[in-house]
């Protein structure tokens, strides 16, 4: 059996408080005008200034707007391109099936630099330079092999007597996908969803050489240039980090299994 | 599906019969093969071929053979950008195979349910923050004289040791790997915790008949059984350290000098700011190679290291 005891809980609890020490220092800061950051940047000190929120906000929003876009059709892109092929993986058995099998996976292979100029003058050839297009295609198309790999799993482990059944009353592959392997396959394509919008929202190499100016700018690059006020100072940027997380942390805890579980299995099958 | 009802319309035998046979297969495969094909296979190739032009994006487009991979010999960038990952690389290997690993194994010897739940749950949670933030973050812990670092240091009496730990040459790089400490909440806490959660009970009970103590069970029970976990979080810290943009990027953008250049920043100044397309594709060429290289050779050292046991 398992033991446990106070030493154990003490040393976990204190590694604990040093590892989220700076993450509580950027809340108690983004309350703060910058002359409070100066005397005391260590613990809330009153008054609170939520107009360090609202000034960051203002800078952002229409940032994170774009990156809501953004996001929104690289995961359904992602989801789209996953599921199916992921399907066809699943359920027949074809010539050259292992190869192309093999081509899809075969991405993950591939560091993201390796192809970063060639990438960026191709969608600039495609004429999706500066665009929200041009922005998610490529972080969707890197998750889809990832989720290629999470739902072919998946479809596999569906009951065969299901498929039989849908066959035997006429259905072919299309309505077998959308009426009964999409719907029983929630839990993967929440998973995908997670993890692909993560690596969106989260992505900045890309968005810095494929956009410009502030049409398309995603928040992941608008937070790196938030100015202070004359007040806030610091402290506005550092609500603005806050509220570029946010989004992420509300998805955290309204899907913590499906996160969770996208974290462990995507790093194990890569 | 049932494939004689096309039999009509197929035409021949064998291998293009059967293609057509599976044609709705095929046709399932399309958007991941043509989003694939477009965005990623294709550029990955002209990559390769790129990197034998001289080339500014636009106009300039001389084929020059092996031109760019002669110049990056002599490239002092390329030196100091290489040898710079190899040091963040050995640091991130020896940060992430110790400190989460003593996490996750006070965390699951927690035995309160509640305070084990609570602490699984506060690990995971920094993840979720964007990379981008805690960089910033500690872009403004390191600022100047006010800087939550220094400031620190003046508070308990080490006023002497306060520095610009960006601006100096001898300390931005370390400072640098240093982002994020004690670096315990992240993906390979997760992944060591996954594994030894998933050790079974009756392993516990055998090594605790044969009256073996915590340390002792660790290394000869908890540590073969998560070695897939170990890995797991070699390669993956090997391959992003080697790819390492966002920290250098915003924090010190390869400065002073060059003492932070990575090849992810050299790729991306050559390309964007001096319009030397051919040239860093090559560069990119050349990581590749060297992370192919370590892979291959890390999975080989693992396996060796296997078979000994």
């Amino acid at each position: 059996m398992k033991k446990g005891n106070i030493g154990i809980n003490v040393a976990a609890l204190l590694i604990f408080a040093v590892a989220m020490y700076p993450f509580f220092v950027m809340l108690a800061g983004s309350f703060k005008y910058q002359m409070q950051l100066f005397r005391n940047p260590w613990f809330f000190s009153a008054p609170f200034h939520f107009d360090n929120y609202a000034v960051a906000f203002g800078q952002i929003s229409k940032p994170i707007a774009n990156s809501v876009i953004v996001t929104g059709i690289g995961v359904l892109v992602t989801l789209l391109a996953s599921s199916t092929a992921a399907y066809s993986f699943a359920r027949h058995a074809y010539p050259f099936k292992n190869f192309f099998y093999g081509v899809i996976v075969m991405l993950l292979m591939i560091p993201g630099f390796v192809i970063l100029v060639p990438q960026f003058i191709n969608i600039k050839n495609m004429g999706m330079y500066n665009t929200i297009i041009g922005q998610a295609l490529p972080p969707a198309a890197s998750y889809t092999a990832m989720g290629v790999m999470l739902m072919r799993t998946f479809f596999e482990g569906i009951s065969k007597s299901l498929y039989e059944a849908a066959e035997m009353e006429g259905a072919k592959d299309f309505r077998i996908f959308a009426g009964i392997v999409l719907p029983l396959s929630k839990p993967i394509l929440a998973t995908v969803a997670i993890m692909s919008g993560l690596q969106i929202w989260n992505n900045f190499v890309w968005s810095l050489v494929v956009t410009t100016g502030d049409k398309v700018k995603p928040v992941i690059i608008a937070i790196t240039t938030i100015m202070g006020s004359i007040n806030g100072g610091d402290g506005v940027k550092l609500a603005g980090y806050i509220i570029a997380a946010v989004p992420l942390l509300i998805l955290f805890f309204a899907a913590t299994k499906p996160f969770v579980s996208g974290l462990t299995q995507g790093a194990v099958k890569g | 599906m049932s494939g004689n009802a096309y039999s009509t319309t197929s035409r021949g035998t064998g291998l293009p019969r059967r293609i057509w046979k599976h044609r709705t297969a095929y046709l399932f495969l399309l958007p991941a093969l043509l989003l694939l094909g477009s965005i990623k296979y294709y550029p990955f190739f002209t990559a390769f071929a790129e990197s034998l032009f001289d080339w500014n994006g636009v106009n300039v487009n001389h084929f020059i053979g092996l031109g760019n991979y002669k110049e990056m010999l002599t490239d002092e960038k390329i030196r100091v950008a290489f040898a710079n990952v190899f040091k963040i690389a050995a640091a991130t290997l020896a940060i992430n195979l110790t400190l989460p690993m003593l996490v996750a194994w006070l965390v699951f010897r927690v035995k309160n349910r509640r305070l084990q739940n609570f602490l699984k749950l506060g690990f995971i949670v920094p993840l979720v923050v964007p990379m981008m933030v805690l960089i910033l973050l500690w872009r403004w812990m390191y600022s100047g004289d006010f800087g939550l670092i220094n400031q620190l240091l003046a508070h308990t009496g080490l006023a002497a040791l306060k520095h610009s730990w960006l601006g100096d040459p001898a300390t931005a790089l370390w400072a640098i790997v240093f982002v994020g400490f004690p670096w315990v909440a992240g993906l390979p806490f997760l992944l060591y915790l996954a594994g030894l959660q998933s050790i079974s009970e009756d392993l516990y009970e055998v090594a605790d008949l044969e009256g073996a103590g915590p340390i002792r069970r660790f290394f000869s029970l908890e540590l073969p059984l998560i070695a897939n976990q170990v890995r797991l979080v070699l390669m993956y810290s090997l391959i992003s350290a080697f790819q390492v943009f966002e920290a250098p990027f915003v924090l010190t953008n390869g400065g002073p000098g060059i003492s932070t250049i990575t090849p992810s920043l050299h790729i991306y100044d050559q390309a964007f700011n001096y319009s030397r397309f051919g040239y860093a594709s090559a560069i990119g060429v050349v990581m590749f190679a060297v992370l192919i290289v370590l892979t291959v050779v890390v999975q080989k050292l693992v396996k060796n290291a296997e078979t000994l046991d």
